[in-house]
């Protein structure tokens, strides 16, 4: 089980991380760049010293903001680390690479090549590679590791988005089979929800919330949870405010309970739905998008239901902030 | 259309000319050399008795020397070019220091540095050497006259090791020393290699201090300085020779190396 309550100072906010993973689970850390996603995993894998605090793995202490000189170095926490630039050494074959961790079995770094589909390019320099491949190598020398915990830290997000996912399912299934906890930093739930147990939404150095990745996004904690989980409609009506999912507000006849008249203002297709974009005129006020299966006409009212939308108290204005 | 391409020809065929020139000038001493060189000539001077001594003295110590600049310098750069030094701009002055100071005054400063009426000299003594017209002195000539040579090339062979690759060596569970060994030196390599070749090259053609602190035992480019004055500016060719072809090839090996490991990388 990983234990991390620490400290990291940072030169704009200190992330301060509150965390527990128990064995072979998958937790995603969502958060807005700049928030201290990498930070965190970066404290984890001990390239950052704590500034209060300690991290845990099982029964080994990790790091601690009281004894620094004991801090576990990097390769020797049994946390792997893997990043967006995959780090191939250039003077390595790709066979290698993989096998560059101490002790490692190079019949293994073969067979862990060949599942992952680079069998051919084994004998090859990490020069000539994809981006695709090379993050292959990447994952498959990450492997490799026979790590405890594996942080990602945005691993795919320079591949195209198929590429990218493939690849996270594929990881995903080794991650299951190896039964290895991992902590994915991420900034789009779509991958979250693909890969993670459990989801936690970091903003400004503090996790906010953390849940089941689907309670999240019905049961956001407040309005900057609801902001990074997809919310993206804010109707304001005297000191609430209602945040609106595009996918959980629904067109409907006036007379089956909408809730929400708003006129139409644009309309962008999405895939094969319409996403609508709305301004709201009655009891609630403020533009939102809706997800429609049906087309409609610029300027035409509409009803529409939103159950279960979480209400916030309405954030003051900056006049209303402002002092005296 | 057809006139801007007129001119990028001539001005490209200026450039190719300008080059021919620098290129020849600069190869023109070594063709002068071989120019006026006859093998009979060649084979009588080195014929003489203890003709190649001064080789044997020069090599020997260019190699020791070469050895005390790898262990000491190679650190150095390496601390230098990853910024890990408390005021990084002093240690640069220390290093480029030398290499802006005439040989000559580099080799004056030794002798009251550590000649043998100094306190550095009365240590030495302790452990019998004397660092004045012997081959220690020799060997201490030569590190300072290319020290610099080698931690500037060191160090900007260092600076070319993306740091995200050494960190990516201890996350996979390597030490600092492991790290340094399988990712920092074979990346480094072919400008370390570079590095090394020139140091080499200037060891061995290391002139001006060792004039001051060792003129004795005769080193090669002391022979040629030495049959220049006794006898001539044709005796001392032969010897110019055995140095360019004792000094040359190292440096020219290393930088065919170097070059094509750079594109395996």
């Amino acid at each position: 089980m990983l234990v991390a309550d620490f400290e990291v100072a940072r030169r704009e906010f200190s992330v301060r991380i509150h965390l527990q993973v128990p064995p072979g689970e998958r937790l995603a850390l969502l958060g807005r760049s700049g928030a201290g996603k990498t930070t965190t995993v970066e404290a984890l894998a001990g390239l950052l010293r704590l500034s209060r605090g300690e991290i845990r793995l099982g029964e080994r202490q990790l790091s601690s903001a009281r004894h620094p000189a004991a801090d576990l170095p990097p390769g020797r926490r049994g946390v792997g680390l893997l990043r967006q630039d995959p780090g191939l050494f250039p003077h390595l074959t790709v066979l290698q690479n993989i096998g560059y961790v101490r002790g490692a079995d190079p019949a293994a770094a073969r067979v862990a090549g060949e599942r992952l589909g680079l069998g051919a390019l084994l004998g090859a320099r990490p020069r000539g590679l994809s981006g695709g491949e090379a993050q292959r190598v990447s994952l498959a020398r990450a492997l490799q590791t026979k790590v405890d915990l594996l942080c990602l830290d945005e691993p795919f997000n320079s591949l195209d988005r198929p590429l990218g996912l493939e690849l996270l399912e594929l990881l995903r299934r080794e991650l299951e089979d190896s039964g290895t906890s991992a902590i994915l930093v991420t900034h789009q739930l779509e991958e979250a929800q693909a890969f993670a147990q459990r989801l936690a939404v970091l903003h400004r150095g503090a996790i906010l919330q953390v849940g089941h990745p689907r309670e999240l996004v019905l049961r956001p904690a407040s309005r900057e949870v609801a902001e990074l989980v997809g919310y993206r409609g804010w109707l304001t009506c005297g000191t609430q405010t209602m945040a609106l999912h595009p996918d959980r507000v629904y067109p409907v006849g006036a007379e089956d309970g909408g809730e929400i008249s708003a006129r139409v203002v644009q309309m962008v297709p999405q895939g094969a739905r319409i996403e609508l974009e709305l301004e709201a005129e009655g009891r609630w006020h403020g533009r939102f998008r809706c997800r429609s299966d049906r087309s409609a006409t610029i300027g035409e009212l509409m009803w529409f239901a939103a159950p279960g939308a979480p209400i916030f108290p309405t954030a003051p204005t900056a006049e209303e902030v402002r002092p005296g | 259309m057809a006139m801007r391409g007129a001119g990028v020809r001539v001005s490209t065929g200026a450039a190719l000319i300008g080059a021919l020139i620098v290129w020849v000038a600069l190869l023109g001493p070594l063709i002068t050399l071989l120019a006026h060189l006859t093998p009979a000539s060649v084979m009588s001077a080195l014929s003489q008795p203890g003709a190649f001594q001064p080789l044997v003295t020069s090599v020997t110590a260019s190699l020791l020397a070469l050895a005390v600049i790898l262990l000491l310098g190679t650190p150095l750069a390496y601390l230098m070019a990853r910024g890990r030094l408390p005021f990084p701009r002093v240690w640069e002055v220390g290093v480029i220091l030398p290499l802006l100071t005439p040989p000559l005054v580099i080799g004056l400063l030794l002798i009251f540095m550590v000649g043998p009426a100094t306190p550095i000299g009365a240590a030495l003594s302790h452990l019998n050497l004397t660092a004045s017209d012997t081959f220690f002195a020799l060997v201490v000539a030569e590190v300072y006259e290319s020290v610099p040579f080698y931690v500037l090339g060191a160090m900007a062979a260092f600076a070319t090791v993306d740091p995200a690759l050494e960190q990516a060596a201890a996350l996979l569970g390597d030490g600092r020393w492991r790290t340094w060994r399988r990712v920092t030196v074979p990346l480094a390599a072919p400008g370390l290699a570079n590095a090394l070749a020139v140091t080499w090259a200037r060891a061995m053609g290391a002139f001006g201090a060792v004039l001051i602190i060792a003129y004795h035992p005769f080193g090669l480019p002391m022979q040629i300085w030495v049959t220049l004055q006794e006898t001539g500016l044709a005796s001392a060719l032969p010897y110019a020779l055995v140095l360019l072809v004792v000094a040359l090839p190292l440096p020219i090996a290393a930088y065919i190396w170097s070059a094509r490991a750079r594109r395996r990388l």
